[in-house]
């Protein structure tokens, strides 16, 4: 049986954890393996339906959510979770459930999604109409130490989930796909377009030093360099 | 601004489409290379420099090899390829990370290169971890975690591996014997130029960069001694360079009438004075408040809502500002700027507690030396030190400087080197960015757009 885990999105409402679950989702079930989406809006309206987004609320959201998560990851499913999720401690609490978990922090600035917007929750929030709501009225606590941490500010979803994939395949939960240099076509990854507008799909700016730094390294790859540089001085 | 021109007759004179060769000597001072030319220690390493110009080179702000190499690779300042530091802190966090390849927000030359068809080949060049697919080869740097993911295609790593290549040479090893780490140096040395030269004769290609970083290695661990004429040392450190020249020699050799040789450093190296710790001084002084939980040494996760500064190595201070920090507490507007003013005065101030030298020369607010999209991750202020006091970002350091005698060589701003076969230098103040529009030049390229440098050769 293939190896099943629990790759788990967390950051603000429109940082764009679902369109990279999703996109994330399509590349492995092309590539043949079982994967299930558990997004956070959609479990709300079945799973955990007649929850609100009280404190306990939200928790048992999330736990149910893990729950699931950790039953189909151990009958060798990728279980792809998607939601908000603000609780440290919380998804602290789904990570020691599961046999095999990833968190990826999608880390899109609170400014930058309430620019975008694209449920127009912020606008209500703001405005009194929506309460309890994730960086308006309720805190967001971002993770400590997230497996992977992705910036969704100046480069494509597309190279967002392929730095996810790539992540994956590196760390052995995927088999990684053999790479056939392609450059009379076109490269593999795409740069943003130089001069593009700060606010642009493709723009070459970013508010985020760490843009994809997460993912280059696990923990123990992490400590290893950290070492190197700091017998060198550097550190 | 033009800074060189074509010479006749000479590796490089062909008005075709160049094909370039790099070769990064990192922290080989302009001054020294040249005193091993007058001195006779360096007999291929002369005749190359016969053949082009050399000029000394700037470094960057801070002048670290991470940070000197991104604007080499990319043509840019800080502010727009965004590595500033082999250490960095997550923006809106206290959470540090290793800034690498996927850090970087500006394209270095050899995607670009790789673009537009030319075949590439990198070795070693730091900040290239994770390798980027390329039109060619890539083997990244020392932030590698192993050989084994340090290369593209992957395969290259085994082939690597069969000739003995190493990443790095293991720094751990200096600091229980000076003895055994000289003679790793000279090993990954042999092997990297072994690699180097046989990929140079095996691979196709139109662009060939390989790093040397053990000449850095060399003067962190071994500077002082040769400066001070050790009798052990110091000829050890001659013979190093003397191997090295044989292997310049090996890549003279192939250099034909269309190829252009280019050769830099990116910064100097001096006796190390002192450490200087920034944090410290900054606790010391009410700037920087830490919260330790459980008993544990204090990290940058446990700053407490009243700090107003704390410091990143080498140098490198960021105001905890309210909305960008997460318990930042300086506002935004005249607060913040009062203290930049005071911070930086204090910094100015700082003096060596044995002597009461200066230890500062200059501290450089972020919009004086940054700018580009990037510009919001850099530090507030950076701090510019005399030379020989390297300025470190420890937390827990209960002195402000310190002496060691393991780390004995520092860097410097001023005195890299830069080289080129073939061509004359016009210019004088050059600097890191101002490679990359030559490169292009010289390989009939378009150029970028955005780039800091700006270099272009004459008809």
């Amino acid at each position: 049986m293939e190896r099943g885990f629990t790759l788990w999105f967390t950051g603000l409402s429109g940082a764009g954890k679902t369109t990279l679950a999703e996109i994330v989702e399509r590349t492995l079930k092309q590539r043949g393996r079982r994967v299930e989406l558990l997004d956070g809006d959609v479990v709300r309206t079945h799973l955990s339906k007649g929850l609100g987004f009280s404190r306990e609320d939200r928790d048992i959201n999330i736990l149910r959510i893990g729950f699931v998560s950790r039953l189909l990851a151990r009958n060798g499913v990728i279980a792809i979770a998607s939601a908000i999720s603000p609780y440290r401690k919380t998804r602290d609490q789904v990570r020691a459930m599961c046999d095999d978990f990833v968190e990826v922090y999608v880390d899109t600035p609170l400014e930058e999604c309430r620019r975008r917007d694209v449920k127009g929750l912020y606008r209500r929030a703001l405005t009194g109409q929506v309460s309890a709501f994730t960086g308006v009225s309720d805190p967001y606590e971002p993770p400590l130490a997230a497996e992977i941490t992705i910036s969704t500010i100046g480069q494509s979803p597309e190279r967002s989930a392929a730095a996810i994939i790539s992540w994956l395949e590196r760390r052995g939960y995927l088999d990684a796909e053999t790479h056939t240099p392609a450059y009379s076509v076109a490269p593999a990854y795409a740069m943003p377009e130089r001069g593009a507008s700060e606010s642009g799909q493709n723009g070459h700016s970013t508010d985020d030093a760490s843009a994809d730094a997460g993912a280059a390294y696990s923990p123990d790859e992490e400590e290893t360099v950290s070492a190197r540089l700091e017998a060198l001085g550097y550190l | 601004m033009q800074w060189f021109t074509r010479r006749q007759g000479s590796p490089g004179g062909s008005g075709a489409a160049q094909r370039v060769v790099v070769i990064g000597l990192d922290g080989v001072p302009h001054s020294f290379a040249t005193r091993m030319i007058r001195e006779g220690r360096m007999p291929n390493l002369a005749r190359i420099f016969q053949a082009g110009t050399l000029r000394p080179l700037t470094s960057t702000w801070p002048f670290v090899s991470s940070v000197a190499w991104s604007s080499f690779m990319t043509g840019c300042n800080p502010g727009k390829h965004n590595i500033y530091g082999f250490v960095d802190r997550r923006l809106n966090t206290y959470n540090v990370f290793l800034p690498n390849s996927e850090t970087m927000r500006a394209e270095p030359i050899w995607s670009t290169l790789s673009r537009a068809g030319k075949r590439v080949g990198v070795m070693n060049v730091p900040v290239t971890y994770p390798p980027r697919e390329v039109n060619g080869l890539m083997v990244s740097c020392f932030l590698s975690p192993s050989l084994e993911k340090a290369t593209y295609p992957r395969e290259l790593a085994g082939r690597l591996q069969r000739m003995g290549y190493k990443i790095d040479a293991d720094a751990a090893i200096a600091r229980r014997s000076k003895t055994e780490f000289m003679q790793e140096l000279l090993d990954v040395l042999d092997h990297r130029a072994q690699a180097m030269l046989t990929l140079m004769d095996e691979e196709p290609w139109d662009f060939f960069m390989s790093h040397i970083m053990e000449t850095d290695r060399l003067h962190h661990f071994y500077w002082e001694y040769m400066e001070a004429g050790d009798p052990v040392w110091a000829p050890a450190f001659y013979a190093f360079y003397q191997r090295l020249d044989a292997i310049l020699g090996q890549v003279w050799e192939r250099i034909g009438p269309d190829t252009t040789l280019i050769m830099l450093s990116d910064h100097g190296f001096c006796t190390i004075r002192k450490e200087v710790y920034l944090n410290h001084y900054l606790r010391e002084h009410g700037w920087l408040q830490l919260q330790p939980q459980d008993g544990r040494p204090p990290t940058l996760a446990d700053i407490a809502p009243s700090s107003r500064a704390y410091s990143l190595d080498p140098g490198r201070i960021f105001i905890n500002l309210e909305g960008r920090e997460p318990r930042g507490s300086v506002r935004r507007g005249a607060e913040y700027e009062r203290v930049c003013e005071k911070l930086a005065a204090e910094m100015l101030d700082l003096r060596d507690p044995d002597d009461g030298a200066p230890m500062v020369e200059r501290v450089y607010r972020r919009e004086e030396i940054y700018h580009g999209d990037s510009a919001r991750n850099a530090p507030d202020l950076v701090v510019a030190p005399r030379i020989g006091y390297a300025l470190k970002g420890a937390l827990h350091q209960d002195h402000l400087t310190h002496k060691g005698d393991v780390l004995i060589g520092e860097h410097t701003h001023d005195d890299a080197l830069l080289y080129i076969s073939g061509h004359d230098l016009v210019t004088t103040t050059l600097t890191m960015q101002d490679v990359a529009p030559a490169v292009f030049s010289l390989m009939g390229v378009p150029e970028p757009a955005g780039l800091d440098g700006a270099m272009a050769i004459t008809a």
